[in-house]
């Protein structure tokens, strides 16, 4: 699955060293998980961004997901919220009732699904 | 002697068992349903206090607000809950709906970006507790994607349900189409900011939590 940065939309493959080090064309550490269908429609998402639209969403993001610390790279999974531009957002609730993380935040080289911080647990799931 | 005591260990039992019995109500729905409406008009009738703002722009309410050990008496029954009011739950949120209500951009932007974290708080919340009170706006069709998806992950979770069809003082409000649309589930027709037919959803509260 390819992650896009926020910043300047520079497309990584699964698993790279940038994601954890940062974009290696603006040095930002926050990216757009994408299904590899989705990945024509977000680069036209992108494109149309301005830097200062891209800056806010970053910073939205933050504060929806509640993550105070932004020294770490963040990765956002947009099967579940879609964010169009500043102010403009799609819920996917049907995967959030599911208890699915939103964030995937990657350390020491690892995924570390971000359950317990950021949503608690959801045990049960559901079944629709 | 003895009988006082006996008296104050079964006080102390009944205590116990009743801070056990405070139930988790939760009010859930899609925006502008009237769930504050209804939150308030609970309180004020039992708490003489109001839960918290409602307006007519949607997503008023974007935190989760609790009335705790809110007693309520009904033809000699008593039940006590806490009663959690959610943000509303929407697929989409979009500043530019804020602003047909005169609101600057700004706070619009700002209110949307409250308002989607509101919505992943309201799911958050939703496995704690223990009955939920849908709350619909009856002259609306009631087959969407956000009533369905709430009333399919309830059910899932076996959470006993309660659907309020709302705002049956409006002339375009069909309880039928939402008893239709849910039709294992009791369906209440009130209109929470009037006050009608509160009665027989307290009646029907009882029924809930039995």
């Amino acid at each position: 699955m390819p992650h896009q940065c926020v910043k300047c939309g520079k497309i990584y493959p699964d698993g790279s060293n940038e994601l954890l080090k940062g974009c290696t064309s603006c040095t930002s550490r926050f990216f757009f998980f994408i299904k590899e269908k989705d990945l024509e429609e977000s680069k036209k998402i992108t494109e149309k961004l301005t830097n200062e639209e891209k800056q806010q969403i970053e910073q939205d993001v933050l504060e929806i997901i509640g993550i105070e610390d932004d020294t770490k790279p963040v990765i956002l999974d947009l099967e579940s919220i879609r964010i169009l531009q500043p102010g403009k957002y799609e819920l996917d609730i049907v995967e959030l009732f599911k208890g699915k993380p939103l964030v995937y935040r990657v350390e020491e080289g690892k995924y570390i699904i971000d359950l317990a911080s950021t949503f608690g647990s959801n045990k049960k799931s559901a079944s629709n | 002697m003895i009988i006082k005591l006996r008296d104050f260990i079964s006080n102390i039992f009944l205590r116990m068992f009743q801070q056990r019995r405070s139930l988790k109500l939760g009010i859930y729905g899609p925006p502008n349903a009237g769930k504050t409406t209804l939150a308030n008009k609970i309180c004020q009738d039992w708490l003489g206090e109001e839960m918290g703002p409602a307006s007519k722009v949607p997503h008023e309410t974007r935190a989760i607000q609790t009335k705790e050990k809110i007693k309520v008496k009904h033809k000699r029954k008593e039940l006590t809950f806490n009663l959690i009011d959610t943000p509303g739950i929407a697929t989409k949120i979009d500043y530019e709906d804020f602003l047909k209500y005169k609101m600057p951009q700004k706070e619009a932007k700002k209110r949307a970006r409250e308002a989607t974290k509101g919505v992943i708080e309201a799911i958050k919340w939703l496995d704690g507790m223990d009955a939920v009170l849908v709350v619909l706006d009856s002259t609306l069709n009631p087959y969407s994607q956000v009533n369905l998806t709430i009333i399919g992950n309830l059910a899932a979770r076996d959470i006993p349900v309660l659907v309020i069809a709302n705002k049956i003082d409006l002339k375009k409000a069909k309880i039928k189409k939402v008893e239709n649309a849910f039709p294992q589930y009791e369906v209440v027709g009130i209109s929470a900011e009037k006050g009608q037919n509160i009665e027989e959803f307290y009646e029907s509260l009882f029924k809930l939590v039995k």
